[in-house]
This record gives structure tokens, sequence and C-alpha cells, in this order.
């Protein structure tokens, strides 16, 4: 078990293609470490790079404090879970889990004991003697996590391992990794495009975009506050709603105009985000997560006109789009292309320029397309973003991003 | 001869592994520098013949060798080509080829049709046949030939020649064209026949378009083993007039004792049409008999 | 209720008739298609090989081509060649230059598909190209290359290995003895067969994927042991087919042996095809050489099944 440091790291294929740029990442001992980000933002090139599998560009890679990049994959002391799990093909389940014990010279019987261990508590003991074509996906997938386990590296490096595996297993399977790394305290780097594996299996997440990191927190603060808009509105499913307002300052109180509508903001949202007042007479993003778009009834506060477009059920509580009149974001390049909301429909009669508010509702409520409606919009809930850069912005006592100094 | 030729897949370049740095360079240079060897050791051979064939006669008959033809020279062409019986080769060597590629490629295309598009009993028999018959080796069989066509009157005809090439390179290539037609999905023609053509309209209009390729690869593969082959031409062909290049090409020395430049510029000849040949599949066409034997 | 429609309804029945008659064209259909094909290797394949066997049972000579005839004699021809000393001479000699050569082909085919690996991308398309080159060539066009760089007065060959300082060979005459004559029929075969291995070898390592390579660098194996425990078993489908082609392509060497030697090849050169050839057609009896060919069958038939069994394993019969 060791730490792994990322310092200033970055990658360039052929003579262009900056995969990777000035990657500064830090996994203590023991984490669970999440890399995730859009398709072909560089997780995989990080990962391989960590492995010794990729040469590094520029930077350093350190495990256990020490220098590894001039190290052979061999003699770095990691283990790698593949995307599709790379078994031998023309090897047993057995040969497969022992191949690594057997390349570093582990006697034979420590050998046959360790795999067996192995193959215990991962329900495979009955399976030893066949080869991976005669095992399902999830069967494979151990395998997979055991071949890795059973060496007792340093560290774990896993990339996309359950991407191959139906909706059901994968989130079984979930558990079942992050309850063996937690049972083995290994060190952990996990990559995956998918935010809710993200959220739900790592100690911290790393979020990266075209090959920079953006953010590196716990799930939880990621959640309650996203560095960027690009974090905003990659994290969170459904995502953050986003569109602009202008911030202005009435006498002493700060108000944030959306559409037509005014919100004042109380004194203590402003008083934790003072530059906030920097900003008055100008255009901010601000967001809400959909949970925070409140019903209406018995709020005394602001609210938002808008007019219901389409209700989905999720069974447990409803998915509403909400027609407001709101500016959309100009600057689409800041945010998650796959998070952006669909486009206000066409032909939109009075209302200009309006943007779709998405919200969570319980599921009594009766609602219908068509009908108009008010919702409660409490500003302590608001997130702010600079318009020009999309960096937040900061409640005082939120540090941005966990940054590594090397 | 079934099996002297083969065509194998189209190489799909593998990522080399990648080492570290200047370590790397180096050591990249090294392998380069055995390739380059390597590379001219294999070619120098058919660089040989061609010089040669171009060297003036002084040149060639020298005991050191002259590396570059310097003062290049088509006399030796002109001494092959004048050559007794030259001309009545080529035209046996193109009569016999053609017929061969004429008659294989119908044959093959009609027998993997049923091999590919149909179930019956016996089909993985003659499948078996087919892999199996390849490898029975020619210089044993032509002994019985030799008996079965004096039966039949055969000796010293190319139509007998033509009947054994073409049995020769049937199995190559039914199995080849069997394996184009089972690479086009059967959806394609489903969909045709659901769109209201016959199954001979679905036939004429889908399959025959998408099995070109395989078409051309076979009669390839025909041409160049006909035009190559050389013992059943030789045992077959007794009258002089009647022979094919190939034949011609290997009795040039005993005509004449041995006159290296004509023999090599009639060499280059006879290699010409079968090298263009060759490397127009080896660029277009992937196909071959290990293709897939690596998948798990 | 099908016999109440159809006597109700001749319509009805007529259709099914003609279903029928359909049924019985599907059946018949791919027969029909097989027909020329199967004809084709049944007479000029299946029956000459029936009639190789009968014929070693048989006295055959002269007397019996012309009256298109053998006469019936047992096993003699067998006995006859078990009891020749030379027959175990061709037999020894045509096992052990297979062995050579075989080996020579896998081994260097191999080593240069891994070679391949190794250089750059420009010099690797042009050695492809190279060996592409080479395969083409003819083999009497490639025997008369040979002979012609083997030539003992103008070869270049000679002068090289003398310039070279591995001896004198001027006018060394490679034929004169029938080791070095092997050796060089020897590189002749190795050298038009070696592009074939390789570039079926080198598509096999392409389709290896990488990341079994991968994870076992990260196993902890070396280069050599990744390649001994990964590249190697998968790729010994390709192996087994490719030695077993060999086998039988090198044990039944003719004619380069035949024309190198300008058609009169010392009994020292004989293989057992050479000697089936020159029992039969030289000193006409075909007897005789039919129970030597036949003998080279069977030789060959161990390979021919290794290489059978593993055409029909590598899933390409379905
Ligand atoms: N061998 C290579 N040569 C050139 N460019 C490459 C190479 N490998 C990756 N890239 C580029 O580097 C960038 C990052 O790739 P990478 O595989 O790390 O993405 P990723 O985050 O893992 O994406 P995904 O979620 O789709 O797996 C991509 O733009 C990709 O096109
Ligand atoms: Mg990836």
């Amino acid at each position: 078990m060791a730490q792994i440091e990322l310092v200033h790291l970055s990658k360039v294929y052929g003579n262009d293609v900056a995969a990777v740029r000035d990657l500064n990442l830090d996994v203590a001992e023991g984490e669970f470490m999440v890399l995730v980000g859009p398709s072909g933002c560089g997780k995989t090139t990080a990962l391989r790079m960590v492995a010794g599998l990729e040469e590094i560009s520029s930077g350093e890679i350190r495990i256990g404090g020490k220098v590894v990049n001039e190290l052979a994959p061999r003699d770095r002391d990691i283990a790698m879970v593949f995307q599709n799990y790379a078994l031998y093909p023309h090897k047993s389940v057995y040969e497969n889990l022992a191949f690594g014990l057997r390349m570093r010279k582990v006697p034979k019987a420590e050998q046959k004991e360790r795999v067996e261990e192995i193959a215990r508590i991962l329900g495979l003991g009955e399976m030893l003697h066949r080869r991976p074509a005669q095992l399902s996906g999830g069967q494979r997938q151990r395998v997979a996590m055991g071949r890795a386990i059973v060496r007792e590296p340093k560290a774990f490096l896993m990339d996309e391992p359950l991407s191959n595996l139906d909706a059901k297993l994968r989130v079984q399977m979930r558990a079942e990794i992050a309850r063996i790394q937690q049972a083995l305290k290994v060190t952990t780097v996990y990559v995956t495009h998918d935010q809710v594996e993200a959220m739900t299996m790592g100690h911290r997440v790393a979020v990266m975009r075209d090959g920079e990191l953006q953010q590196v927190d716990t799930p939880q603060r990621l959640y309650d506050a996203p560095a960027n808009l690009f974090v905003a509105s990659f994290v969170g499913s459904p995502p953050m709603n986003l569109f602009e307002a202008v911030v202005e300052r009435d006498d002493s109180r700060l108000v944030c105009r959306i559409g037509e509508t005014e919100l004042e903001l109380p004194a203590d949202v402003a008083a934790e985000r003072p530059a906030l007042a920097n900003y008055s007479g100008r255009p901010v993003a601000v967001g809400i997560r959909p949970e925070d778009v409140r019903e209406a009834a018995g709020w005394d506060g602001a609210r938002l006109r808008g007019r219901i477009l389409l209700v989905e059920s999720l069974g447990s509580e409803q998915l509403v789009h909400i027609e407001i009149a709101a500016t959309p974001l100009e600057r689409s390049d800041l945010i998650d292309a796959a998070a952006q909301p669909p486009g206000p429909p066409l032909g939109v009669d009075d209302l200009e320029r309006a943007v779709t508010l998405l919200g969570r509702f319980d599921r009594h409520l009766l609602l219908a397309p068509g009908e108009a409606v008010e919702v409660a919009i409490d500003p302590r809930l608001l997130h702010f973003f600079d318009l020009e850069t999309g960096v937040a912005i900061p409640a005082v006592d939120v540090p941005v991003a966990a940054e590594v100094v090397s | 001869m079934s099996s002297v030729t083969q065509i194998a897949p189209t190489p799909v370049a593998p990522v080399a592994p990648r080492g570290r740095g200047r370590r790397r360079r180096t050591r990249q240079l090294g392998w380069n520098l055995l390739g380059l060897l390597v590379l001219a050791v294999m070619v120098f051979p058919v660089y040989w013949m061609v010089a040669t064939a171009f060297k003036p006669g002084q040149q060639i008959l020298s005991y050191t060798p002259h590396w570059v033809p310097t003062n290049p020279t088509l006399s030796n062409f002109r001494d092959a080509i004048h050559q007794p019986f030259f001309w009545n080769a080529v035209k046996n060597s193109l009569i016999v080829v053609s017929a061969v590629v004429a008659l294989s490629v119908v044959l093959a295309f009609l027998a993997s049709l049923a091999l590919a598009k149909f179930h019956f009993y016996g089909r993985k028999a003659f499948i078996v046949l087919i892999l199996g018959v390849q490898m029975v080796p020619l210089a044993a069989l032509i002994i019985p030939l030799y008996i079965l066509m004096s039966r039949l009157g055969q000796i010293d005809k190319l139509t007998g020649v033509i009947a054994m090439y073409l049995t020769f390179v049937l199995p190559f290539t039914v199995w080849t064209m069997r394996g184009f037609l089972l690479g086009i999905p059967k959806e394609l023609e489903e969909a045709a026949m659901v769109d209201g053509a016959t199954r001979f309209g679905a036939f004429v209009r889908v399959l025959l378009p998408l099995v070109g390729p395989g078409l051309v690869a076979t009669s390839i593969f025909a041409f160049i083993q006909a035009w190559n082959e050389f013992i059943i031409a030789y045992v077959f062909l007794h009258t002089p007039a009647k022979q094919t290049l190939m034949v011609w090409l290997a009795s040039f020395t005993t005509l004449r004792g041995t006159d290296w430049g004509p023999l090599m510029a009639g060499a280059t000849l006879c290699a010409l049409p079968v090298v263009v040949f060759f490397l127009l599949v080896q660029r277009r066409i992937a196909f071959g008999l290990t293709a897939g034997a690596v998948r798990g | 209720m099908a016999s109440v429609a159809e006597s109700e309804f001749p319509l009805a029945s007529r259709r099914r008739r003609r279903f029928t008659r359909q049924r019985i064209g599907r059946v018949l259909a791919p027969y029909a298609l097989l027909a020329p094909a199967a004809t084709a290797i049944g007479v000029i394949l299946g029956y000459p090989l029936y009639l190789l066997v009968k014929m070693s049972f048989e006295k055959y000579g002269l007397f019996e081509l012309i009256r298109h005839k053998g006469r019936w004699i047992g096993t003699a021809n067998y006995a006859h060649i078990l009891h020749d000393g030379e027959f175990w001479r061709v037999l020894a000699r045509t096992v052990v230059f297979t062995a050579v050569t075989v080996t020579l082909t896998m081994v260097l085919g191999t080593a240069m598909a891994l070679l391949l690996l190794q250089v750059s991308r420009w010099l690797r398309v042009a050695i492809t190209t190279g060996l592409v080159l080479v395969w083409s060539v003819p083999v009497i066009v490639a025997v008369d290359i040979w002979r012609w760089m083997v030539d003992y007065e103008f070869g270049v060959a000679n002068w090289t290995l003398t310039k070279l300082h591995i001896g004198n060979f001027i006018r060394h005459d490679w034929f004169a003895n029938p080791w070095t004559g092997f050796g060089v029929i020897t590189a002749l075969i190795v050298w038009g067969a070696i592009p074939f291995i390789t570039i079926t070898v080198y598509a096999g390592l392409a389709q290896v994927p990488q990341e079994l390579l991968e994870a076992a660098a990260i196993d902890g194996a070396k280069p050599w042991a990744v390649f001994r425990e990964v590249t190697l078993p998968l790729l010994m489908p390709i192996f087994v087919i490719l030695t077993s082609l060999s086998i039988i392509w090198d044990f039944q060497v003719f004619q380069q042996i035949w024309v190198m030697l300008d058609f009169r090849p010392t009994s020292d050169y004989y293989t057992m095809a050479i000697y089936a050839f020159h029992q039969s057609f030289q000193i006409s009896e075909y007897g005789l050489g039919a129970a030597i060919a036949v003998v080279m069958v069977l030789f060959m038939f161990g390979a021919t099944l290794v290489y059978l069994r593993q055409m029909l394993r590598t899933g390409e019969v379905q």
C-alpha cells in the first residue's frame, strides 16, 4: 500500500494531441480515488501512465514516495483491471489468478493457498478449472478483480471495469468492489465516465476535462460546491439547472434578476460570498439543483413563473420540465455538452427567451403539461459562477480545489 | 501444385511496445538496420535476376560481379523471345490459364453456394474432403494420373492439362468463395426478398455484386496456379510446340547450354504477370486459411 | 382438417403440391450445385487416389501400360521396396531434409515476423512489399535464379563467400557434393517459403489483443515471459497449421531438385517424390512407383490429420 502522487504530469501524443495537461493529484494511502470525466478527457491516458504502459511526456509520478517514471510496469508493483478484463484466454481461471504470483516466483504451495483463498472470497471456487470463455460476464469481471487482489500490490488501477456489464450487475459489482477496497485498504485509482459510479464509490473524485483537472474533492463537496460550471453540469443526475441572471445592488441589498423575476439575496448569502458584490450590474451564471426547485405552496419568498412542458414519472418522484423566462447560457463551451438541457421548444409565444428548468417533485403532486405553475427558489441554494471564466463565485469557507503543491 | 501458393490476410499493424527515451531511439535504430539487412538479403535474388537480364554479356560472364548494370541492354530479352517455341509457349500458357480461370470460377461459385447457403446431408463431409484433398501430394498422384490420362487419350493434349489444373485449384477456390459468401449477412438477401424480389432475383441483385471481390480473388489464385505449374505440364506435354511457359523456361538451358543473360530475361518475363497480379491481390483483398485462427 | 380443405378447395391442394415440389427442389439444389465440382474432384483426384493404391499391389510395367491393365501381385511391391537399401536411404534423406527445411522456415519466418513488429513503419511497409515480391516469384524462375547465383564460374555466391574469407570458393561446384547441393536447395526453398510464414504469423501477432500483453507486463512478466506465456500460446493454432502445411510441402519436394539438377539428379539427390517418379517414368515400374508414393502419402498423413483437426477446430467450419 502506498501513496500515489502525480506531479505536473503531461502527455502529448505525436506532437500536438495533449491528452493530459499538467495534472497534479495526490492519492493518499488506502484512498479510493475516482477519475471521472467525459469521453476522451484523458482518464485512461493518466491511468496508463501510472501503470507504466504509456510513456510520460513531462512531470513525475511517485508511488510510495519513489519516482517511478523510468520503471517498467512489472517493477511498479501495481495491479490493473482492464475494461474488457484482459483474461488470458488460453489459461484456466486458476492459472489466470496464479500468473502474477508465478511471475514473481512465489512458491507453488503459497500460490495455491492464496489463489484458493481469493477464489473462495470471490465465489469462484467451483470454476477454477474453467477457461474464461466458459464464464459469464460477471464471473469474468470477478476473475479480473481476483487477479489484481491476489498479488497484494501497492495499488489497484481500474479502467472502467464495470462498463461491459449490464445495468443490474453493474450496481451489484459496484458495491462489491467498494467493499473489497475497504476491506483491503489498498490505494485505488478508478477510472470511469459514469458520474454515478464516481459519486457512489470514490472517497474522493477527480473531475477531468480535455486533459485538465477541474476539481478534486469528496463526492458530497463536489455536489454541494462545484468549482466551476463544468463540474456543476457534470456532477449530478439530472444535472444542475444553469442559466444567466443579473446581479444588482438595490440600496444595501443584493438582488438577483432572473428574467423578469427579482430574487432578493438575504444578507447572509451576500455575506458568505463577498465577491458577489463586485458583479453588481453584470450578468452571472446561476445554478440550482433540480431537487432544490420547490413547490411554491406555503413559500413566501420569491417565485418563478413558468409553464409545464413535460412530466416524467420516476415512480418515487416526478421530474418536471418547466419553461421559464430566463436567458440561457451563451457559453456552452464552459459546461458539459452531455448535460445541456433540451432547448426551449420552437414557437414559444409570449416568453422571448426561455429556459427549461428541471425540477424534482413529490409524486403526489398533480401536474399536467401545459399547466402554468409557480416554483419557489431559495436564494440560499443558488450557485453562482463567473460568466467569462466559468469559475464559481465562492463562498468564503469553501476551498476550490484541493491543489497538490509539489 | 494445389498448395504452392497461399494467400494470407493483409496484416494490420499492431502497436509496437514502447520503450523509453534515448535508449529506445538507439534500439530502434538497431532494429531498423537489422530490418534493412534482412530486406536486402530477401530481395537480392530477385534483383539479381532483373539486373542480369539487363546486362551485356561481358558483364555477366565476369569473375567480379557487376552489381549494377551500367550499360543496360535489351539484347537478352530479344534473344529470349527468339528462342524456339517461345511464342508457342506463351499461346499455350494463355489458353490453359484462361480456360482454368473461367471454369474454376464457375464451378467454385456453384459449389460454394451449396456449402454456404444450404444445409444438406453430407455438407460437413464435403468440407473435410475439400480440405483433406488439398493435402494429397501431387508427386504421388502423378503416376495414376498418367495411367488415367493415357486411357482417356489425353497425353500431350492441353485439354487434359486444363482438366487437371482445374481440379487442383478447385478445393482452394471453393473454400475461399465459401468464406466470401459466408461473409455476406443473410439479412441482406432476406431484405431483398421482403422488398419483393424472388429468391433468384435476390441472388442476382444482392449476392452477385457483393461476391465480386471473391470472384476476383479466386480467379487470380487460379491464374497464378495455372501459370506457375510445372510438374504436370512437364510430364504430360511432350511435344515442344505444346509446352507451357514454365516448361519452356525449365528446358531453356538444356537446349543451348547455359546462357545466363537470356535465361534471366526469360525468367523475368515469366515472372512478370504473376508478380503484378500478386501485388494486386495483396493490397486489395485479404483472405486466407489462417484468418481468425487466433481468436480466443 | 387438412384433407377436408383439400377436397373442398382444389386450388389449395394445387398450391400444396407445388409447395412440396419446391421443397424437393430445395433439397436437391445443393447437390446439383456441387455436382460439377464434385465430379471433377472425383474423377481427377478421387479415382487416381484409388488407382494409386490399387497399382501398388499390381505388376504394372510398360506391357501393362499398353494393355491398360495391371496384374495383381499382392504385397510384392511393398516387400520389394522394404528390402531395398536405396528406399531406406531415400526415406531417411527425405525425413532429414524435411525436418531441417521446416525448422529453418518456421524459425526464420517467425523471427522475421517479430522483427517486423520492432522496425519503423516505413521499413515495415518496405519489408512486407519485398516479401510479397519474393512470394510471387514462380518456383521454376526461383530455381533458375539460384542456379545462376551459385554458378561455379560466374556465380555471385562464390565470389562473395571468397571475399568474406569464408573459404576459397573460386570455381566451387556446389552440386558435386550432395550435402552442399542440398544446402543450396534448402536455402532456395526456405527463401521462397519465408514470406508466407512471416506474413501469416505477423497477421496473427496483430490479432493478439494488446491489453493481454499489458496485463502480463503488469503481472510482472519480462518480455520473453510475455512472449512465451501469452503470445506463443495464442498463436499456437497458426503455428500448427503452418508447420503441418510446411511439412506437407517439403516432404514432397520435387521440382526444385529436378530442375536445379538439369532433369537428371544423381541418386544422391533422390527424395521420395523423385524416387517414385524415377521408378515409374524412367524405368517404367509403375507399380513400384505407386507403392513408394503410397508410403509417402502415409508419412504425410500425420501432418495432414493435424492440419485438418486444427482447421476444423478454429471454427472456420460451421
Ligand atoms: N495512442 C494515441 N495516439 C494519439 N492520441 C491518442 C492516443 N490514445 C489516446 N489519444 C487521445 O488522447 C485523448 C485522451 O484519450 P483517453 O483514452 O485517455 O480518453 P478517456 O478519458 O479514457 O476516454 P474514454 O472515456 O472514452 O475511455 C483523446 O483525445 C484521444 O483521442
Ligand atoms: Mg478510456
